[in-house]
């Protein structure tokens, strides 16, 4: 064994202290899913659940599939393709849509240039199943009476089919064709809390 | 008779090439979303006077040289919509993933690490790591040093190194067991299939760096959207911490530690060109014992010792110092140097003594 010189002491201190680095550094990367306060989770989110993009596998597939680049992010017509910040759990990185700041209008380019297969190409509009919107009726003012509005009904790409209006434009959604893009949730002019929201279904993970 | 000059400026052109394109890429689909909402023009005048403005004035008048305005009759002249925002549309991504033209380019340990936590491996996600995955086994770990970002910064960064040393203080000079980055990879794909977790993909630095230059440029924009313009650090994670801590270990401890030691991509890329076709080879009779290269080694090699096996990645620097032209590129399946007409036994002069 070579006798411990001064520099050979500092040099083997610094080496261990770079090997704990890289240890911490692992273990945090670890820790990331084990971590209980979700960065990007708003009571809100917790409720609706985390609305993927078109064509997005179920949601354990698809946090499997996906590879956390961001080229849905790029590609999206709108913008309205976010990815979730670190903190997240698994999904930190994946792309989400908060269809109240902006929604998707189906453009479909996220599923043609996803590279990993968790966005499903080739689908046709009317066969996506983002989730289902739902209207609050107590918020909605042409339901609750205060106002006529319809607004949501103009905003929707398959009006008449997923969206339609009773009396005073009052909305009624038929779940069979509601696609869940977000557009009604997007212009839906009760502030804070949209009367009419989208629901993916997708609980977070 | 001597390139590798050449061959260097172009190696730093291309790392700064796709550099820009992964600032750039985020920046294109903002416009992008701009210009298909029709409202470029409010925007950029809302925009005057800060980044975010210049960003979409630059895009738009770089975009215009590609797309040209259509004229029709004296003085109506529009913008050609259409023919933009597919131009807009031809670059996306960052090294991760990157779409040019069209064309899919994914990194192999994306492609590794989807298919072990999917259990599945469609065509999709193949097609786009076969161009990475040819040259790979045709020239070896050339994505290293030739393309990852953060090789780049990491190069750069080392130069901080000689001001250290100006300022006499010694910078340490750590080695770590360059099989430690094949652990890691081990630990990751463990992970993967184990747990359904990318554990990888939050842990490879130009994934980060593709994720943090995303956020960074989308949350600056939609402060400038809220009135808030000029640049912002508010989009950024902790993964900037990382990086930057990798930087500072390796500026302190030890030149290219994590690339050398630790990147389970460089991993992956060190394994894939095992076979390589073209290497770097030393002729014996030429090389004059100088030990120029060894220093200048990013990967910490001795080119005068011939077997440099899986961890050359084929930068070429060592070419460019051989004071001697001894180093060359070479078309061959092993390390073994060359030999002259003399049939001089290829001996490390250094080493023997």
């Amino acid at each position: 064994m070579k006798p411990l010189t001064r520099r050979g002491f500092g040099a083997a201190l610094a080496r261990g202290a770079v090997r704990l680095a890289g240890i911490g550094a692992v273990l945090h990367v670890l820790g990331i899913p084990f971590r209980s306060g979700k960065a990007a989770t708003t009571p809100e989110l917790r409720e609706t659940g985390v609305l993927r993009p078109p064509g997005a596998l179920p949601e354990e597939d698809f946090l499997a599939r996906c590879i956390r680049c961001e080229l849905c992010a790029d590609a999206c017509d709108t913008g309205c393709i976010r990815l979730l910040p670190p903190g997240s759990g698994r999904s930190t990185g994946t792309p989400v849509i908060f269809p109240w700041d902006r929604a998707c209008n189906l453009c479909m380019a996220c599923t043609e240039v996803c590279p990993s297969g968790a966005l499903k190409p080739g689908l046709d509009k009317h066969e996506v199943r983002m989730g289902d919107a739902v209207v609050d009726e107590r918020l909605c003012v042409s339901h609750n009476g205060t106002g006529a509005c319809g607004a949501c009904h103009t905003a929707c790409p398959f009006r008449g089919r997923a969206l339609t209006q009773g009396i005073r434009n009052a909305p009624t959604v038929h779940p069979d064709s509601c696609v869940g893009c977000g557009l009604c949730e997007e212009v839906c002019i009760v502030e804070d809390r949209r009367a009419i929201r989208v629901f993916s279904g997708r609980a977070w993970t | 008779m001597r390139l590798p000059t050449k061959t260097q400026t172009s190696r730093r052109a291309l790392q700064i090439l796709v550099l820009l394109l992964m600032v750039v890429t985020p920046i294109l689909a903002r416009y992008g979303n701009y210009l298909s909402a029709r409202q470029l023009d409010k925007m950029v005048e809302r925009f005057d006077g800060s980044f975010q403005g210049k960003a979409l004035v630059w895009t738009d008048g770089t975009l215009r040289l590609l797309a040209p305005d259509k004229h029709y009759g004296e003085d109506v002249v529009r913008r050609d919509r259409k023919r933009v925002l597919e131009a807009a549309a031809s670059l996306k991504g960052s090294t991760w993933s990157f779409e040019l033209f069209g064309l899919s380019l994914t990194d192999p340990l994306a492609v590794l690490e989807s298919a072990l936590t999917s259990k599945a491996l469609p065509w999709v996600l193949l097609s786009g790591a076969l161009i990475p995955l040819i040259f790979t086994i045709l020239l070896g770990r050339i994505f290293c040093s030739w393309i990852c970002p953060i090789g780049f910064l990491l190069e750069l960064s080392g130069k901080l190194r000689a001001v250290l040393r100006f300022l006499e203080i010694r910078p340490g000079r750590i080695r770590l067991w360059p099989g430690d980055k094949f652990l890691i990879l081990g630990l990751g794909l463990a992970t993967a299939v184990f747990f359904g977790l990318p554990f990888l993909g939050y842990l490879y630095p130009p994934a980060l760096l593709g994720r943090e230059i995303h956020n960074g440029v989308t949350v600056m924009f939609d402060r400038a959207e809220e009135g808030l313009l000029g640049f912002s650090a508010a989009g950024l994670t902790l993964a900037s911490w990382f990086l930057l801590g990798i930087g500072i270990v390796e500026i302190l401890f030890g030149p290219r530690l994590w690339c050398r030691a630790l990147c389970p991509g460089g991993a992956v890329y060190a394994a894939l060109g095992k076979f390589r076709l073209i290497r770097v080879k030393r002729n014996a009779d030429l090389c004059t014992d100088c030990a120029e290269c060894i220093p200048v080694c990013e990967m910490g090699l001795n080119p005068m010792r011939d077997h440099t096996g899986i961890e050359c990645d084929n930068c070429g620097v060592c070419i460019s110092h051989c004071p001697d032209g001894a180093l060359r590129y070479e078309f061959s399946l092993s390390d073994e140097p060359r030999r002259s007409s003399a049939g001089n036994a290829p001996l490390c002069r250094k080493e023997a003594v």
